[in-house]
């Protein structure tokens, strides 16, 4: 590719980000966890829409999920469901998050842990192994950025610098305007990865069919490639148990920064009905995915199947199109890690290095901006730069860890009787057991390891809870004042707290 | 105190949690093996469309879900 328009295109974009990044800040002091944690609770349900939605669609949806589809079929469809679960689950859990945020100065998802279970220990431990898979998710949306500028620029721009690039813009303006630059660059991201998505979708479709309806992609798939069309998918590791368990572990996965989204809202309402639309945005999957099927007759000896977009674009579309592409799927991979960044940053200050070093709360607002600068350039950096083989496998344990934290919250919305031993020795037990079935025996009878782990982790939560001491009454009714504002029902009868 | 659960109190709170559990099974097995089958539906595979049904059913629950939620007048 010699044109140097992709390359072009794909800078403008850099560029149009940092600016509205480093505007979003708006003369505002960033120094308070409030402001730079959480933009001051400020956010409306369009620009929550857009952050939420776009922080979700990371460097999969323009590489991974096309890459599936490539090679599995519709198997990669359990991502659209489970991202529309997640709405529901932000739909009932949201509102209660931001109540508990707002009535308890909470910033992070660990401080709510923390004050529930009257352990600042539990909050630590939460926020260190959440950092874990954050950081490795963050650097895989890095390594991602890296590619498309690499590809973009003919190779003109090495992996390394890519990397350097990508996280400097990202650098500059998340110290500068903190969550507010995550909404506000997130939502120019989400606007642009759905014209995209849709632009190349259709463009791909017209050159490989001569028409814009996707039926005749995949009327040649069902002649030529059915298995392509059904479960368990053309590799044949797609069964039903696999895609349930994954549907569920995914569904149950608090991540930090998807708790920090909802307090950012303006209100408890705000977060509703952001929330309700939530799920529209994920048509922006199918047009991406279809690319992927075309790529099965028209790119059949392709080595690497995330390249599939790719390379169908710069063989098949116009270099404008090309850039628009390079400049979309940076959009995903930054606007999905730099919310990994930010959370990362802001949890170990409040939550880990706080409570330590016995910091006031000003000092720590200032050390939350600034620890994104260390976190980024000597973890992230050489990490990406490193590309690890075990990366992936990090991310894998990290997000099982994710939803064995569900004790906690079974705890902060369900059941007032939960204890902190309870919920430590539920993730404790769910967490060995995931890494296990990730490592040494990987998703034993095609059920995903977070399911096992969940399995064992519930029985030994509950367990646990009831013959250790409950947390003191005062602080769990503080929690559920809000979790069940109309109280209790139980056997048929209703009782307040 | 100590063995009560959170469930719905209102006959609205059990319609729409049960419409969440619906909502979840229409998307998992078994109900996913029921249209796992390689035909097309309007142009696209039935799984294809069957996931973009459950995907806008969401939609419509919450939707629901929010006029109830403003009827009564709670977060």
């Amino acid at each position: 590719m010699n044109s140097p328009w992709p390359l072009l295109i794909t800078l403008t974009y850099v560029a149009i980000a940092m600016v509205i990044g480093l505007r979003a800040r708006a003369g505002r002091s960033m120094n308070s966890l409030e402001e730079w944690g959480v933009a001051g609770r400020s956010m409306g349900p369009v620009t929550l829409y857009l952050l939420i939605a776009a922080g979700s669609v990371s460097a999969y949806t323009f590489m991974g999920a096309p890459g599936w589809a490539y090679s599995k079929g519709v198997a990669v469809f359990y991502v659209a469901i489970y991202l529309s679960y997640l709405a529901l689950v932000a739909w009932y859990f949201g509102p209660k998050v931001w109540q508990f945020g707002e009535q308890f100065g909470h910033v992070t998802q660990a401080s709510a842990i923390a004050d529930r279970y009257q352990s600042p220990a539990l909050g630590a431990l939460a926020a260190i192994v959440m950092a874990i898979g954050s950081i490795a998710y963050a650097v895989l949306q890095t390594i991602g950025s890296a590619y498309i500028l690499f590809v973009m620029s003919g190779g003109l721009i090495p992996i390394w610098l890519g990397v350097v690039l990508v996280l400097s813009c990202i650098a500059v303006y998340l110290y500068a305007s903190g969550q507010r630059a995550i909404g506000r660059t997130n939502a120019f991201q989400g606007v642009l990865m759905l014209i995209v998505a849709w632009a190349v979708g259709l463009w791909a479709v017209h050159s490989a069919t001569g028409g814009l309806s996707f039926a005749g992609v995949f009327e040649r798939i069902q002649a030529e490639h059915s298995e392509f069309l059904t479960l368990p998918g053309a590799g044949g590791d797609m069964s039903f148990s696999f895609w349930t368990t994954s549907i569920i572990v995914s569904m149950f996965s608090f991540m930090p920064p998807v708790w920090t989204q909802w307090m950012s809202a303006s209100s408890a309402r705000t977060i509703r009905r952001s929330a309700t639309w939530l799920p529209t945005y994920y048509v922006v999957i199918l047009p991406m995915v279809v690319v992927g099927f075309i790529g099965i007759f028209s790119l059949p000896e392709l080595s690497r199947a995330d390249t599939v977009v790719l390379e169908y674009a710069m063989q098949h579309l116009p270099v404008v199109l090309v850039g628009l592409l390079g400049a979309g799927t940076l959009a995903a991979s930054m606007s999905s890690s730099e919310p990994f960044i930010h959370s990362v940053s802001l949890s170990l200050s409040k939550d880990v290095l706080q409570p330590v070093l016995k910091l006031s709360d000003g000092v720590t607002g200032k050390l939350a901006r600034l620890l994104i600068l260390p976190i980024m350039f000597f973890v992230v950096a050489p990490l990406a730069i490193a590309e690890p083989g075990s990366l992936v496998m990090i991310l894998l344990v990290g997000l099982g860890f994710a939803s064995q934290v569900l004790p906690a919250f079974i705890g902060m919305f369900f059941w007032p009787r939960a204890s902190r031993l309870g919920v430590m020795a539920g993730i404790v037990v769910g967490f060995l057991i995931t890494v296990a079935f990730t490592t040494l025996w990987p998703h034993p009878m095609g059920i995903h390891a977070g399911f096992w782990g969940l399995m064992l982790n519930l029985p030994v939560f509950v367990a646990v809870s009831l013959m250790t001491p409950a947390t003191h009454a005062e602080v769990v009714e503080r929690f559920f004042r809000i979790a069940a504002p109309r109280g209790f029902t139980q056997r048929g009868c209703r009782a307040t707290v | 105190m100590e063995r009560l659960l959170v469930l719905p109190t209102s006959r609205a709170g059990w319609g729409l949690l049960i419409a969440f559990v619906l909502l979840v099974l229409a998307g998992t097995w078994p109900v996913i093996g029921w249209v796992n089958r390689a035909t097309l539906v309007m142009g696209l595979p039935l799984l294809v469309v069957w996931s973009y049904l459950v995907i806008f059913a969401c939609v419509v629950v919450m939707l629901i879900g929010n006029r109830i939620v403003e009827r009564d007048d709670h977060e």
